[in-house]
């Protein structure tokens, strides 16, 4: 079984699960605020998550490739279809875009033209943190990341039908694969700046590019891994064996503690130096998040770390897919966390401006999908994840799911760690 | 009960007889094993001059236990460090540093991390030197000194073998494909 078909019971599921996501979407917009911050941050929330999955697994899959990966060869159209989701993520994104333009969210305090005629601060940042940089950052960047992704995949769909002895798909592949790498390294961190950290548009952090790539970067691998674990329930990827996984498992502890790693740096720099306007960050999340801000170490640094430390727990299915679904949700909740107070804060700014104008009053700092994520936050998500599966097994379904020419897939399928 | 100990007791001290065969590629060293396991014959040991994939699997190893060892050490060391510094900090010489509180935890870790890593490091070396008998001072007999360079050996103690049980190994190594075979006394 080397051709994947959707089957027509997932497909319920899966649409069934777009349909929950639109529905909570719709609930959100009708029960909220009078500037429909639930929706839109959990909006923001969603589109930025699994569009950095889809990012991220190209990054990794340019990376492999340029490293000379021999081992995932036989799980490489499972990475090839995640990062085609780069395509519907730019409409994600447009969505935001066309709302910041039209005056339709407060999700950025830097986009709200009154606020940053009386902040010398969004002034002083104003050359960045500005709607066109975000519009053509957003647009340029997805561009160019999308084109990468299709090279990538188009040379090696290619590869399957005309692959030739001297290899010469796999060697464009890495000219290819090794030219996005620094690309994909720069313009993450612009996008992370933009989508993400500006929404604490007074606040930032060096570091914090890096800890929210590495947040997708764990996830996407979490989600890959629950793929793979579906499509071998069904009968599918055969040539997969527990050595593949144990390296996934491997991958997914190691990057965990480097989540832990860059997430600890952040915090023990900003508490040492104790500077206000950095501490106000922390402040803000260990007084009103308490929750999600311990919570967050358990799920995406203990519970893997301890789980997986063991060789036998990544070399089995229940543990890996039990921490795979705890990290993913965690790292889910990380962004929460990254977006919700800063939007919040902005909102709460918008709406005091809008109570002297004389318009209606916001409830916005109501905890359930503010200060944690309720049912319709849980809902949207699957709803999201929905999508997102629903897209990448149909990309899935176009092309063999092992690359029969690529040079590595002897290598990839007597694989022993 | 009394015989087999005793008999361990003699092996350990007395000098090993040893019948060995050389091979020269590791793919027909693992077919020997294969062979020697299914023959019920008694491996001493196989000296190989890198590590082949499958080989402990073939010979029946149980897993390393190293790795307990290290997390015991590991987890020594990270309260070690953790439980001295909150020692230090607030009992034995409190000062305050840029305003922190004594007891500042955040500032503790990477020493903890740090304890952690050089206790489990200095304990798994510790450990292994121990229970392979390697210490300063202690020379290990080598049966052939190619089995460092190209050389894979699967090699039989033979003490008290009788002419029959040799001969019988002897033919399983050149049926195994033993390019050569040495009998020696270590």
């Amino acid at each position: 079984m080397n051709q994947y078909q959707i089957d027509g019971k997932l497909k319920t599921v899966l649409l069934g699960m777009m349909g929950l996501g639109l529905l909570c979407l719709i609930l959100t917009f009708a029960y909220d605020d009078a500037l429909h911050t639930r929706f839109w941050s959990n909006y923001l929330h969603n589109a930025v998550f699994f569009t950095g999955i889809g990012f991220v697994s190209l990054f990794v899959m340019a990376a492999f490739t340029t490293a000379w990966a021999g081992w995932y060869t036989v799980v490489k159209r499972v990475f090839e279809a995640y990062s085609l989701f780069l395509i519907p993520g730019l409409i994600l994104m447009l969505v935001v875009i066309v709302g910041m333009w039209g005056g339709l969210h407060h999700l950025y305090h830097w986009a709200d033209d009154k606020a940053v005629a009386a902040d010398p601060i969004l002034q002083g940042k104003s050359s960045f943190l500005n709607k066109n940089w975000y519009t053509f950052g957003t647009l340029i960047i997805m561009g160019i990341w999308i084109f990468f992704a299709n090279k990538l995949r188009t040379l090696s769909v290619e590869e399957d039908m005309s692959g030739t002895p001297d290899y010469n798909h796999h060697k464009r592949m890495r000219i290819w694969a090794a030219a996005f790498l620094p690309i994909g390294g720069f313009t993450s961190a612009a996008i992370v700046w933009q989508w993400v950290m500006s929404v604490d548009a007074h606040w930032y952090s060096t570091l914090y590019a890096w800890y929210a790539t590495v947040s997708w970067f764990v996830s996407a691998l979490a989600l890959i891994i629950l793929t793979i674990a579906y499509l071998k329930s069904k009968g599918y990827l055969e040539e997969v064996t527990v050595e593949h996984l144990h390296d996934l498992g491997k991958y997914l502890f190691a990057f965990s503690v480097f989540w832990a790693y860059l997430w600890f740096s952040q915090y023990m720099l900003i508490w040492y130096a104790n500077i206000g306007e950095e501490t106000v960050y922390f402040r803000e999340r260990i007084d009103n998040y308490p929750v999600l801000f311990y919570g967050n170490l358990l799920l995406n640094f203990v519970l893997p770390f301890l789980i997986l430390m063991r060789n036998d727990t990544k070399r089995k299915y229940g543990t890996l897919i039990f921490v795979s679904l705890v990290v993913l949700f965690g790292h889910w909740f990380d962004f929460f966390q990254m977006i919700k107070p800063g939007v919040l804060h902005t909102a709460h700014e918008a709406l005091a401006h809008g109570a002297e104008e004389g318009a209606h009053h916001g409830h916005a700092s109501a905890p359930i999908g503010f200060l944690i994520p309720g049912l319709l936050e849980i809902g949207t998500m699957l709803g999201f994840l929905g999508g997102f599966l629903y897209f990448v097994l149909n990309r899935l379904s176009k092309a063999a799911l092992v690359p029969k020419n690529d040079p590595y897939l002897e290598e990839s399928l007597h694989h022993h760690t | 009960m009394f015989e087999s100990a005793n008999i361990h007791h003699t092996m350990a001290n007395q000098s090993k007889e040893v019948l060995y065969g050389l091979y020269d590629d590791e793919q027909v060293l693992l077919q020997a094993v294969h062979k020697a396991k299914a023959d019920h014959l008694d491996i001493m040991d196989v000296y190989t001059p890198f590590p082949v994939h499958g080989l402990d699997e073939a010979m029946g190893l149980s897993e390393s236990r190293l790795h307990q060892v290290g997390f015991i050490f590991g987890a020594i060391g990270a309260l070690t460090a953790f439980l001295f510094m909150t020692w230090v900090f607030t009992r034995d010489w409190p000062i305050i540093f840029g305003g922190k509180p004594y007891w500042s935890i955040p500032a503790f870790i990477p020493i903890t991390f740090e304890l952690t890593v050089l206790f489990s490091a200095i304990g798994m070396v510790v450990a292994y030197y121990t229970v392979c008998g390697l210490a300063p001072g202690v020379t290990n007999p080598t049966l052939d000194d190619r089995i460092t360079d190209d050389k894979f050996c699967l090699a039989f103690q033979t003490n008290g073998a009788s002419q029959q049980e040799i001969d019988k190994l002897k033919s399983f190594l050149s049926a195994s494909g033993a390019e050569e075979i040495n009998a020696k006394i270590i």
